[in-house]
């Protein structure tokens, strides 16, 4: 049984190879022009480097989001179009319980909440909280939402202690019984965490979590709301 | 060699898939979100982006279902790679470079211009060079000399709004509900052409002096319908109507005919969302008669956006072989020459 995992959500893509109870391979594309759009020449690398071809795939996880929309949908165009070619299964998994499973080595203990933050400019950030039980348990005890950085940190602060990981944790106020985890390699996120989300809790659709409106609509609704006061 | 193409297309604001075998189209799927659109008055490319995701994996089973074909059997892949939205086309690019990858096939980078203009070479219009192809849609206005479909000459385009365009922003002005080409034209079929005096569409930069300006008749005609304020409007909207859409379709006829003319070709072409126009096709049919000129129309369904073109247009591309196309790319914007081909 051999996994292909990919995320393309943040600016550094990342994918792995997960054989039955092992990664076999994991990589991470780096920040640089052409973000997601590097995916499969990352994964066609990969699979060379792991001596498998595509046609030796049994399944497919993808990271569904939060964070860019153009690479959200080019990670999942990409799951997608190689499962309806072989005819294999693909998962949807979240980017922030992935992020937050990787981030949960650095709990000081196991009561310690993980926020995962993920950069979603103008001000803002697409996060959540999780207690993290069993390997790829995660409960949610923040929603993910786009949330302002201040408004974050008083709901983060409302669960207890805390540790904030993710590319967006530098955004985020620190509050007494928050903390940030290490700057580094815990803002990545860990490709094969997808497929351990998948195994603990299930298939998922393949759904983009966008956690945002389009402009256009957030302006249609409103000068609707607008019009309905006036 | 064979010659069976799954080719996608998702440029704008159609999701489109379709089987070609050489000149033969077995499938041609187009899921329009035309209707989604409708609420903001014209294309958002986010929410084109967003419905091409959760639409084009259907639409290609689709198009391979009724071809009569599996993934296993086409020859090569082709998708749009350029020009469009770049949100819209990274959907297809990115679906149609995995479907290739993990089929094991050969990918065409197809341009969407050179698909409007390949759509004569399909069945059942079939029609060989030489020739000039007038391409009119909603993002586009050009004139093509094609000796060859694989290097489609650019004789002269719209400087600013393209036809279309035009035609949808008029429509709204005369409160017309978007998409207006329809629209428009049902109510300009009640209208005077001549009743107002709109500038017509032309420019003559270049030596040939083929080019197209739409700017100026959009402007009259914000100008009119305030001078006549709306009970003025309401009184003479098909006359309205009528007027602004010949300004618009007839440079788009006589330079078409004229352009034929000057490169000494016997026939011209039309496509694009614009050659759905009556009015358009009537004056085409005209010049082409009296300068002795065959006139190919491919069927609307053609002349729209769709990926039956793109597939044509894929027969004039090199391919990129398997798997030298996975850091393949999709860009937003049309050569310096025109056509990518
Ligand atoms: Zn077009």
């Amino acid at each position: 049984m051999t996994t292909f995992a990919l995320d393309t959500a943040t600016p550094d893509p990342a994918l792995a190879l997960v054989a039955d109870d092992e990664v076999r391979a994991e990589a991470w594309l780096g920040r640089g022009p052409g973000g997601g759009r590097r995916i499969l020449e990352g994964a066609h690398h990969l699979f060379a480097m792991a001596g498998i071809v595509v046609a030796d795939l049994d399944a497919v996880v993808v990271g569904v989001g939060p964070g860019g929309f153009t690479g959200i949908r080019i990670g999942i165009a990409t799951a997608l179009g190689l499962g309806q070619a072989l005819g294999i299964p693909v998962h949807g998994a979240s980017t922030l319980e992935a992020l937050a499973l990787g981030a949960a080595v650095c709990r000081h203990s196991d009561d310690e909440v993980v926020a995962s933050v993920i950069d979603a400019r103008r001000g803002q950030v697409y996060a959540a909280a999780y207690s993290v039980g069993a390997p790829g348990v995660v409960r949610e005890v923040v929603t993910a939402a786009a949330w302002d950085p201040g408004a974050l940190a008083t709901a983060l602060a409302a669960v207890g202690p805390c540790v904030i990981a993710g590319d967006g944790a530098d955004l985020v106020p620190l509050v007494p019984g928050v903390r940030r985890a290490p700057a580094g390699v815990l803002d990545r996120i860990g490709p094969a965490h997808l497929v351990a989300l998948v195994r603990a809790s299930g298939p998922r659709p393949v759904a983009p979590q966008y956690l945002r409106l389009p402009d256009a609509e957030e302006n249609r609704r409103r000068r609707e709301r607008e019009g309905a006061v006036a | 060699m064979g010659d069976l193409v799954l080719a996608i297309e998702t440029s704008c604001d159609e999701t489109a898939a379709a089987v070609v075998d050489g000149r033969r189209i077995l499938s041609n799927i187009v899921s329009s979100q035309a209707d989604l659109h409708a609420v903001y008055g014209g294309v958002v490319p986010e929410v084109a982006a967003r419905h091409h995701l959760t639409t084009v994996n259907a639409v290609v089973d689709r198009a391979l279902a009724v071809s009569g074909t599996s993934l296993r059997d086409v020859d090569r892949i082709a998708v749009t790679g350029r020009p469009g939205l770049i949100g819209a086309l990274l959907v297809g690019v990115a679906t149609a470079k995995a479907l290739a990858y993990a089929a094991g096939k050969d990918l065409v980078m197809a341009d969407h211009l050179h698909g409007h203009v390949a759509a004569c070479w399909l069945a059942p219009v079939a029609l060989d060079p030489p020739f000039v192809a007038l391409t009119a849609s909603g993002g586009h206005t050009r004139l093509d000399l094609v000796e060859d479909y694989a290097r489609p000459v650019l004789l002269g385009q719209t400087l600013d709004d393209a036809a279309g365009e035009a035609i949808d922003k008029g429509a709204r002005l005369l409160g017309i509900p978007y998409p207006g080409g329809p629209g428009l034209e049902a109510l300009a079929r009640d209208g005077d052409p001549t009743a107002f005096d709109f500038p017509v569409g032309l420019r003559s930069r270049g030596p040939g002096g083929l080019d197209f300006s739409y700017a100026g008749v959009k402007t009259a005609l914000l100008y009119a319908t305030r001078d006549l304020g709306a009970d003025g409007v309401a009184a003479c909207r098909a006359d309205l109507a009528a007027s602004y859409q010949e300004a618009i379709v007839r440079p788009l006829a006589d330079r078409l005919i004229r352009a034929a003319a000057q490169a000494g070709v016997p026939a011209v072409s039309i496509g694009g969302g614009v050659a759905a126009n009556g009015r358009l096709r009537a004056l085409v049919e005209e010049g082409a008669g009296k300068h002795g000129l065959s006139v190919a129309i491919p069927d609307r369904a053609l002349c729209t956006d769709n990926a039956a073109m793109i597939a044509a247009a894929a027969r004039f591309t090199e391919p990129i072989p398997w798997p030298d196309f996975v850091g393949a790319d999709a860009v937003a914007t049309a050569p310096p020459g025109g056509i990518a081909a």
